[in-house]
């Protein structure tokens, strides 16, 4: 099938304005609340880069936009069209134009990291030769300087090293929405910053909407259009950089580099009775 | 200053704190106020800011006083950073009462009988009329199945399924040799062998070995996300994961009864040829005879089933797996042990269609 989409109709042209619509989600697991009411709204082409401390629901966040998750409450639109959940799974086209990158690569362990990065195609496109799919997962892996491993096992990788496959793989398929989770954590700086130019330079030829969970500074500053900040299951900022130095306090102390005394929660300490 | 003061050694080593508090907290169970004297501690580590903040927690909470005497300067800063949190320790929550659990037990069951069931309905479907919908399963990927879950359980169930024809026919033969019928031992192995010991004893053996590895490899699939990243890649799991298992097991599994039952017979005649003097042909004949047609449709449909029964219940057990390795291996458990017991469950089910 192939990626490209009929836009004849006006209407779904504005619509395909907006590849992420998220209204009033909520989110959790067990009965445990994460996520309580959050709004997004990404459009063509922008890079916008999801913030918050770490236990604070980014990746819950993203599993539930992906329809890994069911919702408890609240639309999620892929492209306009709402992922629907009758089935009691989302049906598998809503996957059809997005890619993802998980926190730890999430390869495929039966398979090569090659085979894993040519597999998407490979399943949807049954007539392509081996040959094709092998040229096609070695300019993926070139792409993320990865091209030496092709024929290593995923459990032979070193944990940046599957994230890079996880991206190759993520970008196998030219999606027209990339969600990545900390694409750059636990990579040296160097691949750190090929990889956030390696995401600019596919937003600036291919027009890939994204949108990416980081917690370095240096990626946000490079990625980011627009920041959402989760904080206690609720988006407390929404906006650029330059307004993020005059948002909420929190805001402020994640995206400066001195943290500020204690971890914020003030807990106050064991009172002794001390005599000399 | 009080005089029974306990004395703090230099430095908090496992040994020195298991006996400080074992003497503190003795002093606090009959009623006495805990003095530490601290002037010779140099060092206040993790070990020991950890032992102070229990007796102090413990102190207070039986109304007692923990005071420690004479710390030096930097031992006393460290002391400052203990937090303040053990005060609010939760009660435990009180276990479910028999009712809930009985509940929730049943409630857990029939929700796995309706997934087992929803994935055979899926698996039927994707496999006839579903077939032409864009499939998303790895060429040959059924036929390394059939080898990693089929083949190579040939050599163990040929062994096992042999010695018990050999029990089984020597058994029986000791008996009907009383009455000089050892022949009819023919008849014993053949039917059991076919109906019920070679579909029983393969499908035991297969729970074992081919259920349990697919739990165990859906199970970590699914623990690392690599199920979650299938689906993102618009793979449907079922057609990639579960199909070429299902198929896998659904063939293999019939010819591997065949053979199963076929070691047992020949063990039956060996038995029969060396302890009873019978010959091949009167055996052979014998066990054609007894064999009607109808027996060798039930021992297929009998592991058929038990062959739907281990992939579903396996695939099931291991997609349905939250958390990390030590679910995994709870997973693989309960796959063995729910398959042995429906694969016997359902044996009981046929022998009632079958002859009643
Ligand atoms: N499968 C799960 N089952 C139960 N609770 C979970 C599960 N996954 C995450 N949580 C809980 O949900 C909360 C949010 O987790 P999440 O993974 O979304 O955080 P995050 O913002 O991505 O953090 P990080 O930056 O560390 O990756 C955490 O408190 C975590 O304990
Ligand atoms: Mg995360």
């Amino acid at each position: 099938m192939p990626m490209t989409t009929d836009r004849n109709t006006r209407t779904q042209e504005q619509a395909e304005d907006v590849p992420l619509r998220v209204r009033g989600l909520v989110a959790g697991y067990g009965t445990r609340k994460i996520l309580d009411g959050v709004d997004v709204e990404v459009p063509r082409e922008e890079i916008r880069v999801i913030l918050g401390g770490s236990g604070s629901g980014k990746s819950t966040f993203l599993r539930n936009v992906m329809g890994l998750e069911q919702p408890w409450a609240g639309s999620v639109e892929l492209f306009g069209k709402p992922v629907d959940w009758s089935q009691g799974r989302p049906p598998d086209d809503s996957y059809k134009r997005i890619g993802v990158l998980f926190q730890a690569g999430a390869l495929i362990s039966s398979l090569t990291v090659e085979q894993n990065v040519a597999l998407p195609l490979r399943i949807h496109n049954p007539g392509l030769s081996d040959a094709l799919l092998r040229e096609l997962a070695w300019i993926k892996l070139k792409q993320v300087r990865m091209e030496e491993a092709g024929d290593k096992m995923p459990g032979e990788l070193s944990g940046g090293m599957r994230k890079r496959a996880g991206l190759a793989r993520a970008l196998a398929t030219d999606p027209e929405l990339l969600f990545c989770d900390e694409p750059s954590a636990g990579l040296d700086p160097v691949t750190s910053r090929s990889l956030d130019d390696l995401l600019l330079e596919l937003r600036e030829t291919l027009g890939i909407t994204m949108v990416v969970i980081t917690h370095e500074l240096d990626s946000i500053k490079a990625l980011a259009d627009k920041v959402t900040y989760l904080s206690q299951g609720k988006i407390i900022f929404e906006g650029t950089l330059d307004e993020a130095a005059h948002g909420p306090q929190e805001v402020q102390d994640f995206l400066d580099r001195t943290p500020p005394d204690g971890d914020g929660k003030d807990e106050g300490v064991m009172a002794f009775n001390l005599e000399d | 200053m009080p005089e029974s003061m306990l004395k703090i050694p230099e430095a908090f080593t496992p040994d020195a704190v298991s006996k400080l508090d074992a003497e503190a907290r003795g002093l606090l169970k009959r009623g006495e106020d805990v003095h530490l004297d601290g002037s010779g501690l140099t060092r206040l580590d993790s070990l020991g800011q950890a032992f102070l903040a229990a007796l102090h927690a413990d102190a207070e909470h039986q109304g007692k006083r923990l005071v420690v005497h004479g710390l030096q300067s930097e031992a006393r800063e460290r002391l400052k950073t203990i937090p303040d949190t053990l005060a609010e320790e939760k009660p435990p929550e009180p276990p479910p009462s028999l009712f809930e659990s009985t509940g929730a037990g049943a409630y857990t069951l029939l929700r796995e009988w309706r997934d087992i069931a929803l994935l055979l309905s899926e698996s039927l479907y994707y496999s006839t009329f579903g077939r032409r919908k864009s499939k998303t399963v790895l060429r040959g990927d059924t036929v390394t199945q059939m080898i990693r879950l089929g083949s190579t359980a040939l050599p163990i169930v040929l062994l096992l399924s042999s010695l018990i024809g050999f029990t089984l026919a020597l058994q029986s033969g000791l008996q009907l040799s009383k009455y000089g019928a050892a022949i009819f031992l023919a008849d014993g192995i053949g039917i059991s062998m076919i109906t019920e010991i070679g579909p029983l004893m393969t499908a035991v053996i297969l729970a074992g070995r081919s259920g349990s590895a697919i739990t165990a490899e859906l199970a970590t699939m699914t623990v690392q996300e690599e199920v979650a990243a299938l689906q993102s890649m618009a793979i449907n799991p079922l057609q990639f994961l579960v199909l070429p298992r299902f198929w896998a097991l659904t063939v293999t599994q019939p010819l591997l009864t065949i053979a199963s039952a076929l070691s047992g017979i020949v063990a039956g005649l060996l038995v029969g040829l060396l302890f009873f003097d019978l010959s091949v042909a009167a055996f052979m004949n014998q066990v054609q005879q007894a064999v009607r047609l109808e027996y060798i449709w039930q021992m297929l449909v009998k592991s058929v089933t038990f062959a739907w029964l281990i992939v579903l219940i396996a695939s099931v057990k291991g997609l349905a797996v939250r958390g990390g390795a030590d679910a995994v291996g709870r997973a693989t458990t309960a796959c063995v042990v729910t398959c042995i017991f429906s694969i016997v469950l359902f044996d009981a089910l046929f022998s009632f269609i079958f002859y009643l």
